[in-house]
């Protein structure tokens, strides 16, 4: 026997213990977090998916998205103006386009 | 020896206390009216949705509404304890710290807002954003607490919803939204005052300057009816700009008269002076809950006619 004191005595305490219950809905709420983040990531990747197929990813069409669906080509003509009809915005018979120069 | 006080259960926070945090009984409302705003600009506007990004706007709006429901129980956490009706929410009740309610708030925020871009337009998403802020700052943090007036312009935020779901399908705002938004607007205070007429008590020890509180239950009650008085006819403008049918004219005429009726009866009553009878309390409480249902059905009125085809319009508008 001796009368030493015990050394650290006092100096350390025990890391806190959670109760079973708390332990059990600390678990329960991860598994709802992880479903949560997996759902987020489900949906990120439809809208992902459903923007990519209605876009025209064709060359020279840019990167166009609607989501109704609508896929006017970006390069399609300008509409004409009120009251002028097609025949009066067709170029003259017989204009050839301008030779570029090299 | 004398009995010791019964110390409350420890309670651990459950899947339920982070769904209770979102205010769900609130998300239904909001959702339902976002739904009726997209449907109805995909019919009139004859611009069709691809369903399953019309499904996750809806959810995005319903993520923006729980986050601002979990910003508002964070920074309402002390005058929820005091009152007895708020006393078991997640946050006073011990379930939820507070600082995990905002963090929520806010990650939920950003979430929604990104989900409401991807799967409609920047300006749909920035609308949700607005309205998280209208909620979540300018009600929450600082109209409550400082004027009478608070759930009159704090209204505004509940009323964004159909504005929303019309900008996801078209991306702009016309006229038929923003009738939309005016009806929920004007909605808002005969609806919230019944209830604050019966919880006067409540908000006044708690120091939230409620109607009831500052100006008393008659001025509360003539208030109420005032904006009944501008909603009834509010809620038919539809019907002149064509966005309502007949289905609709006669919904929210009918309706629109019994809220009428609810209103003038509540104003010739005591209902929330000291001496008011039970009866008067009942009727308050009655106003009340066919406000909700009045919302309910008006709106409903508006998606069965433009979801399946039923839409007749009333002539000569």
């Amino acid at each position: 026997m001796t009368d030493e004191k015990e050394p650290y005595a006092g100096e350390f305490m025990d890391a806190p213990r959670m109760a079973p219950e708390a332990i059990a809905a600390r678990k329960k709420r991860n598994v709802w977090l992880g479903l949560a983040l997996f759902g987020f990531v489900v949906l990120v990747a439809i809208t992902t998916i459903i923007r990519l197929s209605n876009t025209d990813l064709s060359e020279g069409a840019g990167f166009y998205y609607s989501n109704s669906g609508d896929r006017t080509p970006v390069d399609a003509a300008p509409a004409l103006p009120p009251g002028m009809t097609e025949e009066q915005a067709a170029p003259p018979a017989g204009l050839e386009p301008s030779e570029v120069p090299e | 020896m004398t009995d010791a006080p019964a110390t409350p259960a420890k309670r651990y926070a459950t899947a339920s206390d982070y769904v209770n945090l979102m205010k769900p009984r609130i998300m239904m409302l909001v959702v339902f009216t976002a739904a009726a705003g997209l449907i109805a600009a995909a019919s009139v506007t004859q611009t069709p949705i691809n369903p399953l990004m019309g499904a996750i706007a809806l959810l995005a709006v319903a993520l923006g509404s729980g986050a601002a429901g979990a910003i508002n129980m964070w920074f309402d956490s002390d005058i929820d304890a005091i009152m007895t009706r708020t006393s078991t929410r997640p946050i006073p009740s011990g379930a939820v710290p507070r600082e995990e309610a905002l963090a929520m708030g806010l990650i939920m925020s950003g979430v929604s807002v990104m989900l409401m871009w991807l799967a409609s337009n920047w300006l749909a998403a920035a609308l949700l954003a607005f309205s998280i802020f209208y909620y979540g700052v300018i009600y929450t943090m600082w109209l409550k607490r400082s004027t009478p007036q608070n759930i009159v312009i704090g209204g505004g935020a509940g009323a964004f919803p159909p504005v929303i779901g019309w900008a996801a399908v078209t991306g702009n705002t016309p006229l038929d939204a923003w009738i939309l938004f005016a009806i929920i607007f004007f909605w808002t205070p005969p609806h919230f005052w019944a209830l604050s007429l019966l919880a006067h008590g409540e908000y006044e020890k708690a120091g939230v300057p409620m109607l009831p509180v500052t100006h008393g239950a008659r001025a509360t009650r003539l208030q109420m009816l005032l904006y009944t008085i501008v909603l009834v006819p509010l809620a038919l403008t539809p019907v002149l700009t064509g966005l309502g049918g007949w289905i609709y004219a006669v919904t929210a005429g009918v309706l629109g008269a019994v809220f009428m009726t609810y209103a003038v009866r509540v104003f010739l009553s005591k209902a929330g002076d000291a001496d008011c009878t039970a009866a008067e309390k009942k009727l308050a409480r009655s106003m009340f809950l066919f406000s909700i249902l009045y919302l309910f059905i008006v709106f409903a009125a508006l998606i069965i006619e433009h979801a399946t085809g039923l839409y007749f319009a009333v002539k000569g508008f």
